[in-house]
């Protein structure tokens, strides 16, 4: 009667993770994805040599300045690879006059899972904690030890290269891959920094590569890292963990998986008898026909500001403000983390010492402030993630001629790089809503963000800047840089693309609009893993946390199914 | 240096005189003074079919590109390809400011080696040309003239040079596919900057 068991709306990082666990349990699944099909021959530019990439591979700029407006301010956005992010003139979106929002987002199957950063961190026990002890947010409805088990099982299968490391700030897990090494002068950095801030560490970065192959991870048709560092390109090796490298290739091998690219969904159909959500409507980008799924239970895996707008956009008479909306928190508590802090610095010496290969990650501090104990005027803390290299050849030096090439032969100073990553508060008027007449090409209402910096963000961005400065300092680095001061324009939320917060959990169905197992309060065959349901954002890259919770969602929904409770 | 300011400003007010005669049947825009002035598209002429810069303007640019970067035991910069490099930001992947700012710098830069050694710098000899621009770098390197074009435009030139095949796996060392990473060797075991 029903065309599948489950409907699983998005293929990115977390969906993919719950396309793959419910097939394996068995289910019949049917993942939609707005974004094209993605064909690795012809997508990856991974492949190019340097002087083969038209024009330094930078986009062009007419086209950055009409077609990708907003994708084109990220890091990873290239010419080469431009066909993998959403052209912006395909989703507008508005935004109040304090909000500077820029929402980057993937147009392929996989999603952003091809474009991340791979950063693969834990939260803490004490970032479960965090908002039950000072009250900003609601609880979280989970503790670290409900987790832990998950995180364990998505290490596992992702493949990540990391150490332990033993902090209780940023616990780790027993399945990691060898770690890249840190550079001679992160290394150097380190060691100065244990004699002069016992409370700080700076560590190598977990990130999702394969430093080294195991036998589940080449069962998948993945390859071991090659240093590369051309992961924004898509891996041909599939050496970094993408749905596309990873989950899909696991769901499909079940048999259980149908994935249908094109599909826009626009909302979801509730129905009263069965108290039930018991379809999904899309439209298709490229014939725009309309055409409806209906399953046994529904995720919801379409990006925090992506799943918001399709509940706040399925309306009916039991859920007037959108579905599974009776707290009215769906929308609400926006958050991202907090940047804008760069300070730059020479580190001395080390010129008889170098790098071989190209590192597919950076070094980290991880947070130190507020932790244990709350003892700064600020709330909450904030982590570095940390770059550093010798510089390479370039037009930057005096001189021209044969001495000009002999001096470029030879690589520049060591220079390290503190960038600031803090937690943003959940603030219930940080919100997501539906214009009330504005609509995209499909005729769908665009979004609107209203998500200021507030002055606990703006003050942890000046804490950090000062804090890396002394780090620097006292490590015995030169001509440090502080960089731009953080309560300019850097300062805002989409930079970091780690959007989370518009569905969040919480222990009560008034004010949250998940309970602990990330089905909706109102919906019981409703459920979002995506980065909404985050009730607080800690300071970690957060991908790896939408995984753990993703796969801990799917086997509670198969559980639930078995017992004949869905 | 005030001579030089002098004179790039009047190459850049003699280009916009072409261009606002060569405009008159175009459609025109307001300048930020609200004076009538060609549409941009209108006043960047293509030399020929695809190429904004014209044969004396790529002259000049393998000329100064060449000097910056000249042939030793390894390729030059018109060996490996760096004008054709410039040719094509210029014509293909450039919007019309960009162009307009090429087109300027260029014509400054020409105007003064033209000024100071007498002919253009694509006809002086190579001994000439290392003088002139050696110590013109100097000057703007050690902040005694003030010229961005030149700065982006000798970057442009480095950048196009070391990510060219010679540049980078002759001149650099370059590794497609280095298979692992050590974050500290010494470099002797390496030998040369990474290309990338």
């Amino acid at each position: 009667m029903l065309d599948f068991d489950a409907i699983v709306v998005g293929s990115g990082i977390s969906g993919g993770w719950v396309a793959k666990e419910l097939c394996e349990r068995g289910l019949k699944v049917c993942v939609l994805e707005r974004g094209a099909d993605l064909n690795m021959n012809e997508d990856y530019s991974d492949n190019l040599d340097p002087w083969e990439r038209q024009h330094f591979d930078r986009p062009k700029p007419d086209e950055a300045k009409s077609v990708y407006v907003v994708q084109s301010t990220s890091y990873a956005f290239k010419e080469s690879n431009k066909h993998l992010w959403i052209k912006d003139s395909d989703q507008p979106y508005e935004v109040s006059e304090k909000t500077n929002f820029k929402w980057r987002r993937g147009n392929r199957v996989g999603g952003r899972s091809l474009l991340w950063g791979r950063a693969s961190f834990r939260l803490a026990p004490h970032d479960f904690e965090a908002n039950k002890l000072d009250g900003h947010g609601v609880d979280w409805p989970v503790r670290y030890g409900d987790i832990a088990p998950w995180y364990d099982r998505v290490e596992k299968f992702v493949g990540i290269a990391g150490n332990n490391d033993g902090l209780t700030q940023l616990p780790g897990g027993d399945n990691y891959l060898p770690p890249f090494d840190l550079t001679c002068a992160e290394q150097a950095v380190k060691n100065e920094m244990a004699k002069n801030f016992p409370d700080r560490d700076l560590i190598i970065a977990r990130v999702a590569n394969l430093k080294r192959l195991t036998e589940e991870q080449r069962a998948l048709g993945r390859g071991q890292c090659q240093a590369r560092n051309k992961c924004f390109h898509g891996c041909s090796y599939g050496a970094y963990f993408s749905s596309n490298s990873a989950t899909i290739p696991a769901a499909e091998r079940t048999g259980n998986l149908t994935l249908i690219s094109n599909a826009i969904v626009t909302k979801m159909n509730y129905d009263a008898e069965t108290k039930r959500v018991s379809s999904v409507d899309i439209i298709d980008s490229k014939t725009r026909e309309t055409r409806r799924y209906s399953s046994k239970i529904i995720f919801l895996n379409a990006s925090t500001v992506g799943s918001a707008m399709i509940l706040l956009n399925s309306i009916s008479e039991e859920f007037p403000s959108g579905l599974a909306n009776t707290s009215d928190q769906v929308g609400r508590n926006f958050m991202d983390h907090v940047g804008g802090v760069w300070v730059e610095a020479r580190v001395p010496g080390h010129k008889d010492e170098y790098v071989y290969g190209r590192r597919p990650t950076n070094a980290y501090i991880p947070r130190f402030r507020n932790f244990p104990e709350q003892q700064e005027p600020y709330m909450r803390g904030f982590a570095y993630q940390v770059y550093s290299g010798r510089s390479g050849a370039g037009g930057w030096r005096q001189g021209i001629g044969k001495d000009f090439k002999a001096a470029n032969r030879t690589p520049g100073d060591w220079r390290i790089v503190l960038d600031a990553f803090g937690e943003i508060l959940p603030h219930q008027d940080n919100r997501v809503t539906l214009h009330k007449s504005k609509t995209d090409k499909w005729g769908q209402p665009i979004a609107v963000i209203d998500a200021p910096m507030r002055d606990n963000e703006i003050a942890l961005m000046k804490a950090a800047q000062k804090d890396a400065v002394d780090i620097l300092t006292k490590t015995g680095c030169q001509d440090i840089n502080p960089g731009k001061t953080p309560n300019d324009d850097g300062t805002n939320l989409g930079r970091r693309t780690h959007e989370m917060g518009t569905i969040r959990m919480g222990r009560d169905p008034k004010t949250s609009v998940l309970n602990g197992w990330n089905q909706a309060h109102d919906v019981p065959n409703l459920f979002v893993t995506d980065g909404s349901f985050m009730t607080s954002s800690a300071v970690q890259n957060p991908s790896l946390s939408y995984m753990a919770f993703s796969a801990r969602a799917a086997h509670y929904a198969a559980d639930l199914m078995q017992a004949g409770a869905l | 240096m005030d001579k030089l300011m002098m004179q790039r400003r009047d190459a850049i007010k003699s280009l916009l005189a072409i261009s606002a005669a060569s405009a008159l049947a175009a459609c025109t825009g307001k300048t930020e003074g609200g004076e009538a002035k060609p549409a941009a598209s209108a006043s960047l002429k293509y030399a020929s079919e695809g190429n904004f810069l014209n044969a004396y303007e790529m002259a000049l640019v393998a000329a100064l590109a060449q000097t910056i970067i000249p042939k030793t035991d390894t390729a030059g910069a018109i060996e490996a390809g760096v004008p054709a490099a410039i040719q094509g930001l210029a014509s293909e992947w450039g919007d019309d400011n960009f162009r307009k700012y090429t087109r300027a710098g260029l014509l400054a830069l020409d105007k003064y080696f033209k000024s100071v050694g007498g002919q253009a710098f694509a006809d002086q000899s190579e001994k000439q040309r290392e003088s002139l621009l050696s110590k013109y770098d100097a000057d703007v390197f050690g902040g005694k003239v003030k010229d961005d074009f030149y700065r982006n435009f000798k970057s442009t030139v480095a950048t196009a040079y070391y990510m060219s095949e010679p540049g980078a796996s002759e001149e650099l060392i370059y590794e497609a596919v280095p298979g692992d990473w050590k974050g500290c060797v010494p470099f002797s075991e390496i030998g040369r900057t990474w290309a990338t």
